[in-house]
């Protein structure tokens, strides 16, 4: 078992340094960093709602702002693109430690709101500032690497997304094993007796939430140079945000590599709907149904049945005691 | 610049109103199950796009869909309680619902898509294009038809709510789940029709949002932020509170639209909804939870 746990991740991670090299064509090369991104981003998002069961529906938010902090810094003010890419990346943090103050606020259901809501506005405010940002038209960025062929870039940001996605893992993992991650478990099982026990919740929850935008963001900006241009519609979309979520529910929440194993599976099903149904919305639908099936028939994800550790709920954000509370009060 | 003003507050109070009736779904649903229901706006647009096959096939006026749609959504409504919210584990039942409930608005957004392309659609009755002009103050016909059918519908759940010997159970259910349960009320069957009731309002809200405004597959977002911040503002789960909210929020969008433009109008219920939040998470009417409606 020992060797199963140490071998099969090093084994995995050696496939993945050589994907690129082993696929026969750039199309696939390019699904494999569009999935390896979406990895890293549900990784990220994971570094919130799985230790803190805080369900973020738009932290596509700082997708959209890393992408346009990014593209923008490189368009407007001939900023080199790493730079560019470093600087958006941590004023969309600071930018989140902000939003996070008045997030976390709010518990449960009136979270996910905020969440949605956060997505929304940027995208009516980057749509509606056209001088700034282009509009609705969106936003071209040029190349970083103009003596590359398309293809060749697509390499490119494969390696840049898998050291991307290395970086989040590994948060994750040294966060699970600090004295922060513990304090994040306690209020996912109970935030008011954390609290009573002197966990310094909104604190931790704040650094919770403004560490998991830094990365999103980060594959924001790279998403920004990778393509070229920026569409808001697409990146301030609420279908980001959802992906990272199914992702992780579906991969598994309590499991350092639970959001990697369901982006591989989302991620390249989301692309396959893609090409085979063409130009309709149905892959909409696709995604809609395998979201319901996950949370009424897997909640704590595919990892969750392999091992044997079993504690209750994915996700409670109610205990009996706040329950008796309500009808007390 | 006075009547420009007097023209953003009676538009205001008139789609105010529509708002009112569209909250007013999602305060039923919060009431009886604790659930946000994210698909409510995605149910709308159904409902709008219905309105527009019967309308262009039939070539009927759109209020003629109602019948159909509504006890065909009320029926939804209870399966969707009984089929799918009721199955949720009842300790992550708040964030596991809005989950579920978004991928059923995410389910409908792409079956809409497929069948009616992205394309913007629009149902246009002769009445839609003049307004009724008071003192300067222009009235579209569309508007006020759509505030008059909104009052209506609320008149109408309101006596049911407080008459009725199922508006007694099912306040009963909102107020103390268990007790009503002890004292004889079928919580679960009520809960079920709770929820009919809820898409039964969004049946009538997407009949009157198809004639006044177009509308595309992806227009639900939207709705989902403006609808939120309105149940927020006025107090989950409060009918009451919804209802004053949904006023004052169409109200400042209403004067911000003619003021400004309508990106900003927009924009104030996310501010609005924000500023709830740092000052009274618990909403500004209505309270915690409805005692009463």
């Amino acid at each position: 078992m020992r060797i199963a746990s140490r071998g099969i991740p090093l084994l995995v991670a050696c496939l993945a340094l050589a994907y690129p090299w082993l696929v026969p064509n750039y199309y696939l090369v390019y699904a494999g960093a569009l999935t390896v991104m979406y990895a890293a981003m549900s990784t990220s998002w994971n570094l919130l709602g799985g230790f803190t069961g805080y369900v973020s529906l738009g932290h596509s938010a700082f997708f959209g702002l890393g992408a346009y902090g990014t593209g923008l810094l490189i368009v407007r003010l001939g900023v080199p693109w790493v730079a560019a890419l470093l600087v958006s990346a941590v004023a969309v943090t600071v930018f989140a430690v902000f939003v996070g103050v008045a997030a976390v606020r709010v518990r449960g259901a009136s979270f996910v709101i905020v969440s949605i809501a956060l997505v929304s506005m940027m995208n009516l405010v980057v749509q509606g500032w056209r001088s700034l940002t282009g509009g609705s038209t969106g936003l071209q960025v040029p190349s970083p690497f103009p003596d590359l062929h398309r293809g060749q870039t697509h390499i490119v940001f494969f390696y840049l997304f898998l050291a991307l996605l290395g970086l989040a893992l590994l948060s994750w993992w040294y966060v699970s094993r600090s004295r922060f991650g513990a304090g994040l478990r306690a209020i996912r099982e109970d935030e008011d007796k954390a609290e009573s026990l002197g966990v310094p919740t909104g604190a931790y929850k704040v650094t919770a939430f403004a560490l998991s935008a830094l990365f999103v963001s980060l594959a924001g900006g790279l998403y920004a140079v990778w393509f070229g241009s920026l569409d808001p519609i697409f990146v301030f979309s609420i279908l980001i945000g959802s992906y990272m979520v199914l992702m992780s529910l579906l991969g598994g929440v309590r499991h350092l590599f639970g959001p990697l194993l369901g982006a591989l599976i989302v991620a390249p099903a989301g692309e396959y709907f893609l090409i085979a149904l063409g130009e309709t919305q149905i892959h909409l639908t696709a995604t809609g149904l395998l979201l319901v099936l996950v949370v009424l028939f897997m909640p704590d994800g595919i990892l969750a049945r392999f091992t044997r550790r079993r504690a209750g709920p994915s996700i409670p954000d109610e205990t009996a005691e706040q329950r008796l509370q309500e009808v007390t009060r | 610049m006075v009547s420009l003003l007097l023209q953003g507050l009676a538009l205001g109070v008139l789609t105010g109103g529509l708002y009112a009736l569209l909250a007013s779904g999602l305060s039923l649903y919060f009431g009886v199950m604790r659930v946000v229901m994210v698909a409510h706006p995605a149910f709308l647009f159904l409902a709008a796009y219905l309105t527009y096959t019967v309308h262009t096939t039939l070539g009927v006026d759109p209020f003629l869909a109602l019948p159909v749609t509504v006890p065909l959504f009320f029926a939804l409504g209870v399966a969707v309680q009984r089929l799918l919210i009721a199955r949720l584990a009842p300790d992550n039942l708040a964030m596991m619902s809005v989950l579920l409930t978004f991928g059923i608005a995410l389910t409908i957004e792409g079956l809409l898509g497929t069948i009616y392309t992205g394309s913007y659609k629009s149902v246009s009755m002769g009445y839609a294009t003049k307004s009724l002009t008071i003192g300067g103050v222009h009235l579209p016909y569309d508007k006020i038809i759509a505030f008059l059918v909104a009052a209506l519908t609320l008149a109408v759940l309101f006596a049911v709510l407080v008459k009725s010997r199922f508006g007694q159970a099912l306040r009963a259910t909102i107020q103390h789940r268990e007790a009503a349960r002890l004292v004889g009320i079928r919580t679960e069957r009520v809960a079920g029709y709770g929820f009919g009731v809820g898409l039964a309002t969004a049946a009538v809200g997407g009949t009157v949002l198809a004639l006044i405004t177009p509308f595309f597959p992806a227009s639900h977002w939207v709705w989902i932020g403006k609808l939120m911040a309105i149940i927020v503002v006025g107090g989950l789960g409060s009918v009451t509170g919804a209802a004053l909210a949904a006023v004052l929020l169409g109200v400042v969008e209403g004067l911000v639209l003619v003021t400004v433009d309508a990106t900003w109008a927009t924009t104030m219920f996310y501010v609005f909804l924000f500023l709830t939040l740092l000052a009274r998470p618990q909403g500004f009417f209505g309270g915690r939870l409805a005692h009463r409606f």
